[in-house]
């Protein structure tokens, strides 16, 4: 027996344990609520062993029922012929695909994947409250609560024998594999997520690594000689299963939802071609559908001449005179559902929490549309303890069950993941309002041999290799690297720039008020936020560069600013995010909260600025520091190193075409290749290699051609030579590819470069021309690179050319 | 069935793309289809450049759809879709009985997003659909009120203006007339459907060009439980007879849509329909 303090506890270690695995739950419609941590109660729900058998017969008799009626309603449509399910259940629903008819998944089954919710009443009778049809989520999210109460609650687990959830994976990657088309053997599965910003994400980047399948986004995935094809960085691989987490709707724009940016256009032609199966199949969304509860029973007689073995609430569908009669004479006491959930509004109300103005609103929408309205019978839901900020109380449970199809029957997880309600009025129970998850046991009657849920290895282990990242990571990688340099050397340049500006107000002399006019406008030509300081109306800003100064720095809506910078490189991070460690994401958080601050335009401001900047360089320099201990060297390391080594080349040459090219006299140029040196954190290296005064021959000589210096232009060009050969090539190709041609001839023309040549100028020249022009044809070589990666690797436009 | 009339129609349809194009799919519905009333005789349909793939397949309701994805770059898409009809029923019956209603005639009495009514439109509906009145005669004061009240209006409205505002502001074009009748129809609890079609557009002399020439045109069909269905043209006040060539139907326009396609390009494209009905016979 715990006692509360050790309860406690152990409460405590579990929510830490699931925050450290990064256990998230997204909340539509409220930025801070993003990646919202996982919140799980320690004390089980539990089922015992005489009755999760009758539990289990019900499941899987109605996962067969509604199998069938989903092969019906797309297929033969007996049951609306023969006048067992009115034809308005089905055709006015919004979810009845038309596009999907007459299409059949390759299998034994339709409905692979089946998830439902249940509700034990306060006479202990089990009821089937919702049915999750289209891609049923919630079973990752149990395994993660199984496997973090087997951690923090081990004893538990001796003294009761708890059931394990692992046999329905196992049935899960069956279910899968039998559905293949046109039985290929080993088919090459992918799980199909809406992106990052789906409120179960975790669930499907969890999944993926558990089952060994790739996670992909609409995007990487492309329909071409009817067949589905993941782009990856080593070409094009045929996908055979699609595993979806993504509504009917949005999986084709093509013939579905034409706004959908998140389907794969052409997807469901390759479907009806039989070169891909897909779980669910697109369509099965009809099955969401309180209208069907009045008809189950005679369903179940029609098929499988049995009756249904979890009864249905009592339920009254309004597309029948005296049906509509009865919902509308009782409406205060009943569940009122819509038959879909409309594009505005919940698809539940408990009439009786209404107004008298609600209730009449509500009673002329049901009379407009009756055929779209359910009323139900509202089931008492029992409660069980739960433990809530240290005081075990008494809560309402709904249990989520998951079942899986495969050729040998349906397969149901001997456990589920419970919710309940945040407060203890609510009629409706959703993770979408808050609430809080519990773990279900299934209790055995023989002893359970191994106790942890053991991660089963993949039967076909995916190699690690570059060839086999998706596209689409590998573009956001690439621009996760290309985002750090970019926000890193703009904070490096601002605060060069305010700290002179900052310094020089102190001490005015000709020199410095030029000087300090020159990094103004080079700033502004170097961050590319034009007008500022070099575009209309400057002559003011130059004269007061404060305020434009913290908008450049501070103004998130504005092109080029560093916090504008700041949220792409976020964004980046973000499409990426299972590649990020529970550090990276600590340090991108302090990030975040130094960008909202409001600085005001004082002195004191000023220095906050340059505080500001100090901190966001040093916290952009840790998660450089983090990506090299947290990410897979051989998967995404090479991609963002390129996406770091172009941008830190390309801002370095515009630096310098911005500050040094120009002519204004020694003393100006002075200050200003002194500042170029400072923004590359490179003063201190000049100073110690040279042991001279600066001169524009050896900042070129540091910033361009020391290979020993990790901030200079040969030393990138040189890391690219080598990550450059490392990306996935055609063995048959023995010729040089297009960016392997630019980068040489960029490497050719550094080597090539007369030193001496480029600081030359005639007395009235008013900038260096060698120089400028040098820099000119190196930054035209290396920014050819990332448009020839992009098309090679991540859009897959260039044709093979063999 | 004799024949009355034979026509020849070219539609072209034209996408000039500012950034070339890599990939397109694209789902065509104008290939007519057979009905009590007319027999496609021949479809010939030309796609440049050459596509990748192509299927062909009826829908739901019926309609001939061809699918085809075009998997090069290219810079211009061409569709040229060539078909012969024969015109071979009455003139004012247009008779086509589904095989008892497994759902196929209740369907068409829901609303869809394209359709929504609201209580001006139902109000509008009630003075046509009054009790005592056949739901032709019904249907066919409702297409005389419309071609009255609205005012033909090209570049008012796009293929997303809801008929709430259609009603509204008076205006539209053959879509929009279908879609509101329609929604009309539906408020009072009765099917009716969509029809794509184009119209004959060259006129005896004298006789004034009937709207919606050299361009795809649309009526409404409703159904009545004694006729079948039967078909009304707002635009034009007429019941289609041997001017209406059919392409096919559906709940509302996304159902029958002309030419849906998605390109990945990241420019703007140009578009150009041309329309020739030219009568053989």
């Amino acid at each position: 027996m715990l006692s509360a303090d050790e309860i406690s506890g152990r409460d405590e270690d579990m929510m830490r344990l699931l925050k450290e695995n990064g256990v998230t739950y997204n909340i539509y419609g409220d930025p801070a609520g993003l990646n919202r941590p996982w919140t799980l109660d320690i004390i089980p729900f539990l089922v015992s062993q005489e009755e999760w058998p009758v539990i289990e017969a019900g499941l899987l008799q109605r996962a067969r029922l509604l199998d069938l009626i989903l092969a019906d309603i797309y297929g033969e449509r007996q049951l609306i012929r023969h006048g067992i399910l009115p034809v308005d259940v089905v055709y006015s629903h919004a979810g009845f695909l038309r596009p999907c008819s007459g299409i059949r998944l390759p299998g034994a089954r339709h409905l692979v994947l089946y998830a439902a919710d249940l509700a034990r009443s306060k006479d202990g009778r089990i009821w089937v409250v919702n049915d999750r049809t289209q891609a049923p989520s919630g079973s990752g999210y149990a395994l993660e609560n199984r496997t973090a109460m087997t951690r923090v609650m081990p004893e538990l687990f001796e003294g009761l024998q708890v059931r394990h959830l692992s046999p329905y994976f196992h049935a899960l990657r069956n279910g899968l594999n039998d559905i293949a088309p046109h039985g290929r053997p080993n088919p090459r599965i992918v799980i199909l997520t809406p992106g990052s910003s789906n409120e179960t994400y975790f669930e499907h980047s969890y999944l993926s690594s558990y089952l060994g399948f790739t996670l992909v986004q609409g995007n990487d995935l492309i329909v071409k000689d009817n067949h589905v094809w993941l782009k990856t960085m080593g070409g094009l691989e045929r996908v055979d299963v699609i595993l979806r987490r993504m509504d009917d709707i949005y999986c084709d724009p093509l013939e579905l939802k034409e706004d959908s940016q998140l389907g794969v256009p052409g997807l469901l032609q390759a479907v009806r071609s039989g070169n891909v199966s897909i779980a669910n199949p697109i369509g099965s969304g009809i099955l969401e559908n309180p209208g069907l509860m009045p008809f189950l029973q005679p369903i179940a007689r029609y098929f499988l001449s049995e009756d249904l073995l979890i009864p249905t609430i009592a339920s009254w569908w309004c597309g029948q005179p005296k049906e509509l009669d009865y919902v509308l004479a009782h409406l205060p006491s009943l569940g009122i559902k819509r038959i879909y959930r409309s594009p505005t509004g919940t698809s539940s109300v408990d009439a009786a929490s209404l107004s008298a103005r609600q209730l009449s609103d509500l009673r002329d929408r049901i009379k407009a549309h009756p055929s779209l309205w359910v009323g139900q019978e509202k089931v008492d839901i029992a409660s069980s303890p739960a433990l809530i900020k240290g005081k075990i109380e008494s809560r309402r449970v709904l249990f989520r069950s998951f079942l899986v199809g495969t050729s040998h029957g349906y397969e149901a997880m001997a456990g589920g993941l419970c919710r309940t309600p945040s407060g203890d009025g609510n009629f409706i129970i959703s993770n979408q309002t808050g609430g809080v998850s519990k773990d279900a046991w299934v209790l055995s009657p023989e002893r359970v041999r191994i106790l942890t849920v053991l991660k089963e290895a993949p039967e076909k282990p995916e190699p690690d290799y570059i060839d086999m990242l998706p596209s689409h990571a590998a573009e956001n990688l690439f621009w996760v690297g290309r985002y750090t340099e970019r926000v890193l050397g703009n904070a490096r340049f601002l605060r060069t720039v305010m700290q002179f500006v900052a310094e020089g107000n102190k001490l005015i002399t000709e020199p410095t008020r030029q000087t300090e006019r020159s990094l103004l406008v080079a700033l502004t030509r170097y961050s590319y936020t034009y007008p500022g300081f070099a575009g209309e109306g400057s002559e003011g800003k130059l004269g007061h560069p404060w305020a434009e100064l913290r908008d450049v720095l501070l103004n998130g809506d504005r092109a080029g600013s560093l916090k504008f910078n700041f949220l792409q490189f976020h964004r980046a991070i973000h499409e990426v995010r299972e590649h990020w460690s529970t550090d990276t994401w600590r340090v991108l958080r302090i990030m975040d909260e130094e960008f909202r601050q409001d600085i005001p335009l004082s002195h004191h401001g000023h220095l906050q600025m340059l505080r500001t900047l100090d901190n966001l360089i040093t916290f952009i320099v840790a998660f450089i520091g983090l990506n090299r201990e947290s990410i897979s060297r051989e998967q995404g390391w090479i991609l963002l190193d390129v996406g770091r080594k172009i941008e830190t080349s390309l801002l370095l040459i515009t630096l310098l075409r911005t500050t040094l090219v120009a002519r204004s006299g020694d003393a100006v140029e002075y200050h200003l290749q002194q500042s170029v040196l400072m923004s590359n954190e490179s003063l201190v290296n000049y100073r110690y290699k040279y042991r001279m005064p600066i001169t524009l021959g050896l900042v070129l000589d540091l910033m361009l051609f020391d290979p020993n210096n990790p901030r200079s232009l040969t030393y990138q060009v040189n890391r690219l030579k080598v990550y450059l050969k490392n990306l996935p090539k055609n063995p048959a190709v023995y010729w040089l590819t297009e960016y392997e041609r630019l980068i040489l001839e960029a490497d050719t023309l550094l080597k090539l470069a007369d030193k001496n040549e480029l600081t030359l100028a005639g007395p009235a020249d008013k900038e260096y021309r060698v120089l400028n022009d040098f820099l000119a044809k190196m930054y035209g070589l290396l920014s050819g690179i990332p448009d020839v990666i992009s098309k090679t690797y991540f859009k897959h436009e260039l044709a093979p050319k063999i | 069935m004799s024949l009355r009339r034979k026509y020849n129609i070219t539609h072209r349809t034209t996408y000039t793309y500012f950034e070339p194009v890599s990939v397109c799919h694209n789902v065509l519905r104008l290939a007519p289809r057979n009905t009590s009333q007319q027999v496609c005789r021949h479809v010939a349909i030309r796609i440049s450049p050459e596509p990748d793939t192509v299927k062909e397949y009826e829908d739901f309701f019926g309609n001939k759809v061809i699918y085809f994805s075009i998997e090069k770059e290219h810079a211009r898409l061409m569709v040229d879709v060539q078909s012969e009809v024969d015109i071979v029923g009455p003139p004012t019956a247009s008779l086509w009985r589904p095989m008892g209603d497994g759902g196929e005639i209740r369907q068409f009495i829901f609303e869809t997003p394209m359709t929504a009514w609201d209580e001006e439109i139902e109000q509008y509906a009630r003075v046509s659909f009054q009790p005592g009145r056949s739901v032709l005669e019904a249907a066919g004061d409702l297409m005389r009120r419309i071609y009255t009240d609205f005012e033909f209006t090209p570049g008012f409205t796009t293929i997303s203006t809801p008929v709430a505002e259609v009603i509204r502001e008076r205006k539209g074009v053959c879509q929009d007339y279908a879609h509101l009748a329609i929604a009309c129809i539906r408020s009072v609890g009765l099917p009716a459907r969509y029809v794509s079609g184009y119209i004959e557009t060259v006129s005896p002399a004298g006789v004034e060009k009937l709207i919606g020439a050299d361009a795809s045109h649309a009526w409404f069909s409703v159904y009545d439980p004694a006729m079948g269905w039967m078909d009304f043209d707002p635009t034009n006040n007429m019941i289609p007879g041997d001017q209406h060539i059919t392409i096919g139907w559906g709940r509302d326009y996304a159902d029958i849509a002309p030419m849906k396609g998605i390109i990945l390009s990241s420019g703007s494209h140009g578009l150009k329909v041309s329309v020739d009905v030219k009568r053989l016979a």
